[in-house]
């Protein structure tokens, strides 16, 4: 009976949805950033599929019916990006700089601690796309030979410790430019760091929103060369 | 019948982009084929947002959701994540910051020179 419930692709996708839509509820009643609904997601499946002994499989018959979702989700963020077309052509040299800097400093940070730490190559290549939006450090990761859940998980604790401390930096650096904020929240911390800088303001939201596609394309680019 | 087309129009870009990824030379991913031919479209005028206004709405605000399984596969690495945990951290805490402040400091220096520009 547990195997005709539990592998059903019904099962993984309404336990999906249930534990995202708890912590969607989590999120909006605490209003913390670290109440992040994928995070507590994962706080909810892993230890329910483990405690149960229910096989990654069996939650995979639905999982990865949502997992095609991640190639459409990733191709609409074109549409975040055309909606800021008009602040995009005023500061698209500033845009594109900032965002290849952004890049290439992740990824020149991110191998040269894994190569302090003696992390192997796997490993290394799991974390160097951290920085950009989860659809795209997947395939980064998997081009470079990564573990693409290593990936997911090192992509949204960067998101979240992004949204905690990016308000604490533009502080103490005293960084007064909203351009400079929102370019900035986005290359060090995608998706989810937009939604803090959407909080901070209109225009942080939305250089916020094409920095992370921007640095998500050139970590791309960048990641065939290496 | 809208939110059908709005699927298919969308689901059609992504299968064009699987179709080109394979046949491109080096490995860039399809989902990034599918972003760049939207893009170009939306430039173009041949796709208005209005065409697929509430499928793609759907797909960016629930964006989180999408990524649930992909996390979930974790679970088959917990001895690995558990063996360099500290190293983890570090690495996540540093590359953040350095990444925030590189860029800052890019921005910050080529708005001046746009506004340098402006000037003359």
């Amino acid at each position: 009976m547990k195997e005709v419930i539990c592998s059903s692709p019904f099962f993984g996708i309404t336990l999906s949805i249930t534990a995202y839509a708890i912590g969607v509820w989590l999120n909006k009643k605490t209003g913390k950033a670290f109440f992040n609904p994928l995070l507590i997601s994962y706080l909810i499946i892993i230890p329910l599929l483990l405690i149960s002994n229910i096989p990654l499989e069996w939650y995979n018959e639905g999982g990865d019916i949502i997992n095609m979702f991640l190639s459409p989700a990733t191709a609409v963020l074109a549409i975040s990006v055309y909606r800021q077309r008009e602040l995009l052509k005023k500061h698209l040299l500033t845009v594109v700089m900032g965002s290849l800097a952004g890049s290439l400093c992740s990824i020149i940070v991110v191998s040269l601690m894994c190569v302090l730490f003696g992390l192997d190559d796997a490993l290394t290549a799991s974390l160097i796309p951290k920085s950009i939006t989860t659809p795209m450090a997947i395939a980064v990761s998997e081009s470079l030979g990564g573990i693409s859940s290593i990936t997911v998980l090192a992509v949204i604790v960067t998101g979240i410790l992004g949204s905690i401390i990016s308000p604490l930096l533009i502080k103490l650096f005293r960084i007064k430019n909203e351009i400079v904020q929102g370019l900035a929240i986005g290359a060090s911390s995608h998706a989810v760091g937009t939604s803090k800088a959407i909080e901070l303001g209109e225009i942080q939201g939305a250089l916020s929103s094409v920095a992370l596609v921007t640095s998500g394309v050139i970590t791309v680019a960048l990641s065939l060369l290496i | 019948m809208k939110i059908l087309y709005q699927i298919a129009i969308i689901f059609s870009i992504c299968l064009a982009g699987e179709v080109i990824s394979v046949l491109l030379p080096f490995p860039l991913p399809s989902s990034i084929i599918s972003m760049l031919i939207l893009l170009i479209m939306l430039f173009a005028g041949w796709l208005k947002i209005d065409h697929i206004r509430e499928k793609s709405d759907f797909l960016l605000s629930n964006m989180a959701f999408f990524f649930i399984p992909a996390g979930v596969g974790v679970i088959e690495h917990l001895d690995t994540i558990a063996s360099f945990w500290l190293e983890f951290i570090i690495i996540v805490v540093v590359s953040t910051v350095a990444v925030f402040l590189v860029t800052a400091a890019t921005v910050t220096f080529f708005l001046s020179l746009e506004n340098r520009r402006k000037a003359e």
